[in-house]
């Protein structure tokens, strides 16, 4: 209890006797008659207030007379100072008085010219307003989040699928995913009960487990010849350069000769290394996507991780990626130097790409041990198998190819070695071959063909290039009878062409008959690139089913009670349980099948109320406090040692905290932070926007991934160590690596991993507030809006409570046109008014001090006005910008002035308890999915230590966390 | 003879073979009669006002947005339609579109059912989808709201959309997962049965009841549609990368045109959310929300009028192909209300009067231009849209009464 007596010393003692009359509480557990005697003492404290007249109407007037003292002289019904009439707001009883508190409490109020009333004062006022704030108490359940579902299902079946994606957004228009205003719907359950089911049916497989393969690569797919240049023979591999075409896209290469034939985890190796004589590294980007030709317009494609490549010397590079059937993967090599501008041995030396999976940690798998502990279990030993490399698939069948004619150099064999940069040709040399000019492909075994597939040559005049076809089919290539198909073709398309068949087909041969095609010379001619059969192929390997030795009763309900426990965080008495093995029992007598019938079983149980609603139900105070904690910092549920404790009812105290810091140190406390990011950062808007290529050309998807990666890592940091609040604000470091610290300007970072750098003082980073992904997130990818950002900022990190404009405003959104000047007037008009500047000189000068970051982030001192581009847009590295108008960065925060954001920072720190006040309140709702109501504010602002050093962010997020926990004790 | 709904047949249980009869018949009566459809469309940053509202009071080639429609004679332009209780709404006011609750923007809000699910309860139970939302990207919300107040996440990948609507389903499986949800369903019930009696937490609990009421229901409904094969359409989904925005909007138009035209719901409701970042469409890039805030620029109006221009396009394409589909002594868009408008009137200025509205088709007399004399309640345009499709409601949200403002 450390932590909480430190913070006990500064409570004084009004907040004490709030904390008396503490009631309806955070967590709200149920243990038996839980609910029941909240509810009383409810009533009871309700009643008190006002059985208690006395204290009440004496607080009022003790309180009263300081509003008369510091407020009412500005804020009457005659003086109205910024609009408000205080007195009258303060006559009436049901006015939300939660602006007022906030002001007087973070010291917004008295402004910083008047007379500040003294500590003791300002509580009276404080109290009196929280005391008689009518609040509307808070629902006291939730439902879980679409990702503490997904967590927690995840660490239940010891299996990583994130579905996240397949479930909708459910915060609704709210800014927290545990918001208790948030409803379960129908819509949502659904979706939950399909979710289930791929999450069972990924973890305890019907038909089983796909063999392992490794498969062995050094080859691309092909891509149009304006990207080819990017990438070319080096050694036994391929060497690659950076690409940004032309409409700005990166495009990234696709290997061949790896499909994934399942979902799952796979594990690629790369042999890499970076050639030439720069110090940066080279990154290699590995993306996963569906293929395309990259003369259509890009895919979107999943970024799976980068590599980093420092050396000089050849090194394996392993990622572990999920990958979907029907993705490929690809890479993009990102660096400023390659051997295109350079000429010779520069850029990314990729020898050869080594695949493994899918990958399983153990045979057979965790999730079968876990789920079905103590049963045996059977299976066929999994051993690796190395994946047989078929060009094409008419060779898996073992087919054939005859032409008509070919011309010397263009042979056959050319449409079948998967590339259509090199081709076959009719023969024109030293004769000209006379039509028809047609291709044979041989069926030998019969299998069942649906269609062909077709691609032009890439790269040549057109001469050749087939414009129309015609199809025909013979049991014995000679009679041909009727084209069960005619068609034409796309000259100028040179991805790959489905020809499908209007029915499959088993015939042992197939012509295709070039019926037209493109000549520049008048000559007859036909030419193809790629041409093969469409079928469809065994997969590898049979699928190894892992069965459970057991068909008993018994056996299936200890393995549905065993889960129960985990999944509910409770022990739970056999009558309890009856549902959940009812449900799982009839499956079994219905379809015989054990591991199909404790699927039932689990999924009864991952979609009840018991776990979709929070809290659940638990039998002691314990199991209730360890859901939560697992719930708010590992959006999960509670592990062995939390329900070890739990069971004997003594997750209190001192274990409590000791747990706590556990808790906060294994790596599953990356969730919250990711999450808490996401929510109170509103990173999860991060990707909502891409800026603007003219006017930020060197941004790039390299940067876009790590710029929240930094935040991420920044705050955990904090966390972990346990620094102090102000870091929040400013700091000497922050995590980056070569990317970020090219973005920021910082020398000396060489490397993709992120790593803690210190900053000089003349940096104007560290904090939150200049970092990119913040800076990012405030602006639309174009301009940035001093009052947009400002508003922001100023809210959610240095903590001001600003009200919604007044009503008949005309709205604006300034621009930065020509002269920058005209923006910074059309804000300062705000000055002119006092109903503006009431909020306004809360929100300006934040977004002023912060105009010395682009929309990327980037430092700038002057502004830049795009310019337009002629014709068709045209990628290029300097943009399509001119430089005008200096930034003007100086403002005016409560009288003190500052010139830039190293001022701005100065103004924050000068008071730590607004900063860790601010951010006691943005993880009191996170955690709790509410706002904390003026009571709680007032109690978790008194814990706030005085001094600075002594405001540590481990210690504010223990503070909180136990506060909502333990609250309820009282 | 007598039509058998969905419902009836729920009543009737065990009595398949009937209700299979039934539904056949129905079949061919559709032919005669065909049903009524609706679709609401929501554009969440309004239109700019100049150019969308007539110039000449009455005559819809005075809109330089809309003078080059193709289905004039078939739509209404309403002037003067507001929902009250939205002064300080702002984007919030996007909530209340299709219930009309005043103050999205308030705290303790609780939205009102919205109009499309008090249809659907009425219109849905006979097609396999009792309604359909849609939205832009996973936003979670749009226009459709339940009966407590709880948004109903839309739909918005188009891929998705399509395979539900007609790709057919590997019946043995699902019959077993309708099955073995239903056994789920039941044990749920039974341990809710349970600790109702232990006295556990009844709020909670309640919340929880009503959800899985309402799936049990819906399991039943898919299950009676397990039979019928869903219908067969060419796959016609743009995949033009030039302008994704653009492709978005007219795929669920596409999407929602395909599935009255199949039958496969009666009720749509489409959301264009898009208040994020920049969007290319042809002739015009930009931050749509920025763009929307134009505080009377030349240049930003140029610039976002070339977004409306092309959401109104695709709009445009849409009632023009209902036209073309024939439906009974019609065509589908006579069988079909379009509610077309905004939350906003004049989203630069954050203001929700004078909305922005557009009632097509359904086989209305159109006025083609509508101008109210004194700012009118959207709710009481909303509580007819309900009289006319049967609903004998006396208010909805803020109406104050139906003022026959549809005829025919």
């Amino acid at each position: 209890m450390v932590i909480y007596l430190r913070n006990y010393s500064c409570v004084n003692i009004v907040a004490q006797c709030s904390r008396q009359r503490k009631m309806v509480r955070v967590c709200g557990h149920k243990y038996s008659l839980m609910a029941a005697s909240m509810l009383v003492s409810f009533f009871v404290a309700v009643f008190l207030v006002e059985a208690n007249p006395v204290t009440s109407t004496k607080l009022k007037e003790a309180a009263l007379e300081q509003f008369e003292k510091h407020c009412f002289d500005c804020h009457d019904d005659e003086t109205r100072k910024g609009g408000l009439d205080l007195v009258g707001q303060m006559g009436k009883g049901d006015t939300d008085g939660s602006l007022v508190f906030e002001h007087l409490i973070t010291a917004k109020m008295p402004p910083k010219n008047k007379k500040q009333p003294a500590l003791k004062e300002k509580q009276l006022m404080l109290d009196w307003l929280a005391q008689r704030q009518v609040e509307v108490a808070p629902k006291d359940y939730r439902r879980i989040s679409r990702h503490e579902f997904v967590h927690s299902v995840n660490d239940l079946l010891g299996v990583k699928l994130d579905l996240t994606g397949e479930i909708p957004e459910d915060r609704g228009t709210h800014d927290f995913d545990s918001d208790r205003r948030v409803q379960l719907t129908k819509q949502m359950l659904t979706s939950y009960f399909v979710a289930a089911d791929e999450m069972l049916e990924f973890a305890l497989p019907e038909k089983g487990f796909a063999q392992e393969r490794i498969w062995v690569t050094n080859k691309l797919k092909d891509s149009h010849k304006s990207y080819n240049i990017y990438t070319r023979k080096y050694k036994e591999g391929i060497l690659f350069s950076w690409t940004r075409a032309n409409n700005g896209n990166s495009y990234s290469f696709f290997y061949d000769n790896f499909d994934p034939p399942v979902k799952g985890w796979y594990e690629l190796v790369f042999d890499a290394m970076k050639l030439g004589d720069f110090k940066e590294d080279v990154s290699i980007e590995v993306f996963a996507g569906k293929y395309y030709y990259a003369d259509d317009r890009p895919q979107p494609q999943r970024l799976l991780d980068v590599i980093s490549l420092g050396n000089r010397e050849m090194k394996s590079h392993t990622v572990r990626v999920f990958l979907y059937p029907g993705e490929n993967v690809s890479v993009h090599c990102y660096s400023k130097h390659n051997f295109r501008q350079r000429g010779g041995k520069v850029g990314a030396y990729i020898k050869q790409l080594k695949v493994r999976g899918p990958v399983l940690a153990q045979w057979p798998p965790q999730t079968y041990r876990d789920v079905f502990t103590g049963l045996p279990l059977q299976a066929l030993p999994r051993e690796v198998q190395s994946a047989t490399v078929t060009q094409t698939k008419l060779k898996a069948i073992g087919g054939k190819v005859s032409v008509s004619s070919f011309q010397k150099g263009m042979e056959k064999e050319k449409m079948q070695d998967g590339s259509n940069r090199t081709f076959w040709h009719t023969r024109f040399k030293p004769t000209l071959a006379k039509p028809p000019h047609f291709v044979v492909l041989e069926n030998p075994q019969g299998k069942q063909i649906e269609g062909l597939s077709y691609a032009t040559w890439s790269g040549g005049n057109g001469n050749g290039q087939v414009k129309a076809y015609a199809i025909h089919l013979s049991n014995d290539g000679k009679f041909w009878g009727d084209p069960i198909i005619e068609g034409e073709l796309e000259i100028r398309l040179a991805s790959e062409q489905p020809i499908l068949f209007p029915k499959p087909t088993n015939k042992r041969f197939i012509k295709f008959l070039v019926t037209d095609a493109f000549t520049l010379d008048g000559r007859s001619l036909a030419s193809i690139g790629k041409l093969d059969v469409m079928t469809v192929l065994p997969k590898g390997g049979s699928a190894l089913r892992v069965s459970v030795l057991s068909g008993s009763a018994d056996d299936l309900k200890k393995v549905i009670g065993r889960f129960a426990e985990r999944a509910f965080a409770s022990s739970l008495p056999e009558d309890e349980l009856a549902p959940y093995y009812a449900a799982s029992l009839t499956a079994l007598e219905e379809q015989g099948d054990f591991v199909a019938a404790a699927k039932v079983g689990l999924k009864a149980i991952i979609c009840s109320h018991r776990f979709l609603m929070a809290p659940g139900e638990h039998k002691n105070r314990s199991y209730g406090t360890a859901a939560d904690l697992a719930r708010i910092l590992w959006l999960s549920v509670p592990d062995k040692e939390l329900l070890g404790l739990s069971a004997t009812d003594r997750l209190n105290g001192n274990v409590l905290e000791v747990q706590i810091d556990r808790m906060l140190q294994d790596p599953k406390s990356g969730r919250m932070i990711h999450s808490f990011c996401d929510q109170w950062l509103n990173l999860r808007s991060f990707n909502k926007v891409a800026p603007s290529l003219k006017l930020y050309p060197l941004y790039n998807d390299l940067l876009n991934h790590y710029l929240p990666l930094e935040t991420e890592a920044y705050l955990n940091h904090l966390i972990q160590e346990n620094l102090p609040v102000g870091h929040l604000i400013d700091a000497d470091f922050s995590f980056l690596n070569q990317r970020l610290a090219q973005h920021y300007g910082v020398e000396g970072v060489i490397g993709q991993q992120l790593r803690k750098v210190p900053f000089g003082t003349e940096v104007p980073r560290g904090g939150l507030l200049t970092m990119g992904s913040i800076l990012k997130v405030t602006a639309d990818g174009f301009d940035t809006s001093p009052i947009r950002r400002g508003a922001w900022v100023s809210k959610n990190i240095a903590g001001n409570t600003l009200s919604p404009p007044p009503e008949e405003v005309k709205a604006i959104e300034p621009e930065h046109g020509k002269e920058a000047a005209t923006l910074r007037e059309q804000i300062e008009e705000h000055k002119t008014n006092p109903a503006c500047y009431a909020c306004h000189k809360s929100i300006d000068p934040y977004g002023f001090a912060l105009e010395n970051f682009d929309a990327t982030g980037q430092w700038r001192t002057q502004y830049r006005i795009k310019r337009p581009h002629r014709g068709t847009f045209t990628y290029q590295a300097k943009g399509y910008y001119k430089l005008a108008g200096e930034v003007d960065s100086a403002g005016e925060i409560d009288k003190a002035r500052f010139e830039d954001v190293f001022g701005l920072k100065k103004i924050l720190l000068s008071d730590h308890r607004k900063v860790a006040y601010n951010f006691s309140k943005k993880f009191f709702e996170y955690a709790n999915g509410y706002k904390p109501n003026l009571e709680q504010r007032l109690e978790l602002y008194a814990m706030i230590p005085a001094e600075a050093e002594a405001c540590r962010m481990k210690d504010l997020i223990t503070m909180v966390l136990v506060y909502s926990l333990e609250g309820e004790q009282q | 003879m007598r039509n058998i709904s969905r419902k009836d047949f729920l009543k009737i249980g065990a009595a398949l073979p009937l209700a299979l009869q039934s539904l056949s018949q129905r079949a061919e009566a559709k032919v005669e009669t065909p049903p009524k459809r609706i679709i609401f469309i929501n554009s969440c940053l309004g239109f700019y006002e100049p150019y969308f509202f007539p110039k000449k009071r009455g005559d819809l080639s005075s809109s330089d947005y809309l003078k080059g429609m193709k289905t004039l004679e078939k739509m209404t332009v309403f002037q003067n339609l507001f929902h009250p209780g939205m002064d300080t709404s702002n984007h919030d006011s996007e909530k209340s579109f299709l219930t009309g609750t005043p103050s999205p923007e308030s705290p303790t809000f609780v939205n009102g059912i919205s109009l499309d699910q008090v249809l659907a309860r009425k219109m849905g139970s006979d097609t396999r989808f009792p309604f359909l939302n849609f939205s832009i990207y996973d936003r979670g919300w749009g226009c459709s709201w339940n009966d407590r107040g709880a948004a109903i996440p839309p739909m918005h990948d188009e891929a998705k959309i399509f395979d539900l609507l007609f790709k057919d389903e590997d019946l043995q499986a699902t019959k077993q997962r309708l099955r073995n949800d239903q056994y789920i369903l039941r044990n749920l019930q039974r341990d809710l049965a349970q600790l109702r009696q232990q006295g556990s937490h009844r709020g909670k609990l309640e919340s929880y009841q009503k959800v899985i009421g309402e799936l049990e229901t819906q399991l039943e409904h898919e299950q009676f549609w397990l039979n019928t094969k869903k219908p067969k359409v060419a796959k016609s989904l743009s995949e033009d990368a030039d302008f994704p925005f653009s492709t978005k909007i007219h795929n669920l138009f596409e999407l929602a045109k395909l599935a009255l035209q199949t039958d496969s719901t009666r009720v749509i409701t489409l959301s264009m959310d898009w208040i994020y970042g920049a969007i290319k469409v042809p002739g015009a890039t930009g931050g749509w929300h920025t763009l929307s805030h134009h505080g009377g620029k030349p240049d930003m109006i140029a610039r976002l009028s070339k977004i409306e221009i092309d959401t109104l396009k695709h709009f445009n394409q849409f009632l023009i192909e209902m036209d073309q589909i024939k439906e009974g002594a019609g065509t589908l868009l006579d069988h079909t209300t379009v509610v077309m408008g905004s939350n906003f009137g004049d989203s630069s200025n954050h203001t929700c009067n004078n909305l922005p509205m557009i009632v097509a088709g359904g086989g209305y007399r159109h006025q083609t231009h509508t101008m109210l004399e004194k700012p009118t309640p959207l709710c009481n345009l909303y509580l007819e849209l309900l009289h006319k499709n049967d609903i004998d409601a006396e208010r909805f949200g803020s109406s104050t009464k139906d003022m026959g403002l549809l005829m025919g």
